[in-house]
């Protein structure tokens, strides 16, 4: 009961992964899902919370993708139950999609990119969600990552044995170069959380800026009280007539 | 503006973390918290980098003590920092630089330390600390929780003499897995510690549920079955 998508910006080397899930709480179960100069990799389905992080280690051992999927089936007797991508820093990948996952199952990988997901209305779920991603290369990771999720849900997103199931949860977390997340955003137990991801995506992008120049010169900073005035004062209060 | 407590429960040795702000996605910060090694938590015109070095150092040995004299003797601009930082032992130090913003503060228990800048006063604090003290047998999760609310209650964040919401907030419990026990956040809100505390309750109908699905997939039911006996209990 969720799509997830895990990438490699080609431009820029960052890694990142973009994921919704019916599950309440799925940006809990991303932890340690990604290694700036390392690799990602979650595991889905009934998730197995150790592996990420497993994973994660094996690959900056140099293990391969391949390797490390093995790896992580060997080492767990429910592996039947877990779906899971793998990707190192240079965007070679692996993914599995266990049998005991629920339908429709699947993933699809290629170069610097899996998408997969389980209890999806069909394939063409994930065909939207890469579509998404591939839709503009010149944008940043994190927003083709988010577009890859509103493809999806788009799409017809999740299903269950009542009809479609709504995203109750998403995540979009990016790592760059530093041992700390670059973007890295979340919503949890909503009603539509993609379309939450997005309106909070938005205003972060505002603030994004802001917070890495008040770190680095904190005497120089407007207080966030002042920075946060200059962008109320920017937002249009009501839209042009032209733009409705 | 944010204020935090940070805490090492005595009787289970889970380290957690609960923290409220004006800026959006506080909880991003996933650098700050680190299992069976300890929680650096530093905030008002913080640098990232800050916290990973931290707990590196923690990890290596050196005490939160000479952990925070490294990071005052690396950093030009101390004074516009706030860190708290407590190692697997419940050894607590805290740090606030005189331009962090007013009113700021920390006080420091013997498991904790609860601290915040451009708070309402030390009310604030106080606040937090007479939440988390409330009942010392509860779960820490609770504990952390009950923190937040008292620190909210009690004023929150003000800047001139105006009060400024809640926005983001984080509580993220660990114990001695290296992913977390318990990880809820709320990245952009209007009413932050009242949907924290909404999440919270959620996550704990669900928690035995999720562990076991994770443990035992065979015997689990589908969520989509769990869910009405969840809103029911």
């Amino acid at each position: 009961m969720t799509y997830c998508i895990i990438a490699r910006c080609p431009r820029t080397g960052r890694l990142g992964l973009g994921v919704a899930s019916y599950s309440f709480l799925i940006g809990m179960y991303c932890s340690d899902a990604t290694r700036a100069n390392t690799g990602i990799s979650i595991t889905l389905g009934a998730p197995n919370p150790g592996n990420n992080a497993l994973a994660v280690r094996l690959l900056a051992q140099g293990f391969t993708s391949a390797q490390v999927l093995a790896q992580l089936v060997q080492n767990d007797v429910n592996s039947d139950y877990r779906q899971i991508g793998v990707m190192d820093r240079e965007g070679n990948v692996a993914a599995y999609s266990g049998t005991m996952t629920r339908p429709w199952r699947g993933h699809l990988a290629a170069k610097d990119h899996v998408a997969l997901g389980d209890m999806l209305v069909g394939q063409h779920v994930l065909d939207a969600v890469v579509e998404g991603y591939a839709a503009d290369p010149a944008a940043s990771l994190e927003e083709r990552l988010l577009v890859a999720l509103e493809a999806g849900s788009d799409a017809g997103g999740q299903v269950g044995k009542g009809g479609r199931l709504p995203e109750r949860s998403a995540a979009i977390i990016v790592a760059g170069i530093h041992d700390y997340s670059d973007w890295d955003l979340r919503v949890d137990a909503h009603d539509v959380a993609v379309k939450e991801l997005r309106r909070v995506h938005e205003e972060f992008k505002l603030y994004a800026d802001y917070y890495v120049e008040r770190a680095r010169s904190p005497r120089n900073a407007k207080t966030q009280m002042e920075f946060a005035d200059m962008v109320a004062a920017d937002q249009p209060k009501e839209m042009p007539a032209e733009m409705r | 503006m944010t204020y935090s407590i940070i805490a090492r429960c005595p009787r289970t040795g889970r380290l957690g973390i609960g923290t409220t702000t004006f800026s959006l996605a506080c909880g991003r910060r996933n650098e700050s918290v680190r299992p069976n090694v300890g929680i650096s938590k530093s905030q008002a015109m913080y640098l990232r980098a800050h916290d990973p070095r931290a707990l590196n150092l923690l990890a290596q040995g050196f005490t939160p003590r000479s952990v925070m004299n490294v990071v005052e003797a690396n950093d030009d601009d101390f004074m516009y920092r706030q860190t708290g930082i407590i190692d697997r032992e419940g050894n607590v130090v805290a740090h606030t630089g005189a331009n962090c913003g007013q009113w700021a503060g920390h006080t420091i228990g013997p498991y904790y330390a609860a601290f915040g800048n451009g708070l309402a006063g030390p009310q604030t604090v106080a606040g937090i600390i007479e939440g988390f003290l409330a009942d010392s047998d509860a779960p820490l999760e609770d504990r952390l929780m009950s923190a937040l609310e008292g620190g909210c209650k009690a004023g929150g964040q003000a800047t001139n003499g105006i009060h400024r919401p809640e926005r983001s907030a984080w509580l993220r419990v660990v114990d001695r897995q290296d992913y977390p026990e318990i990880d809820l956040r709320v990245d952009l809100h209007a009413d932050t510690v009242a949907e924290m505390r909404r999440l919270l309750e959620r996550f704990k109908l669900y928690r035995d549920y999720y562990g076991e699905r994770c443990r035992n997939p065979q015997d689990a039911l589908p969520e989509e079955d769990f869910v009405p006996q969840a809103a029911v209990g």
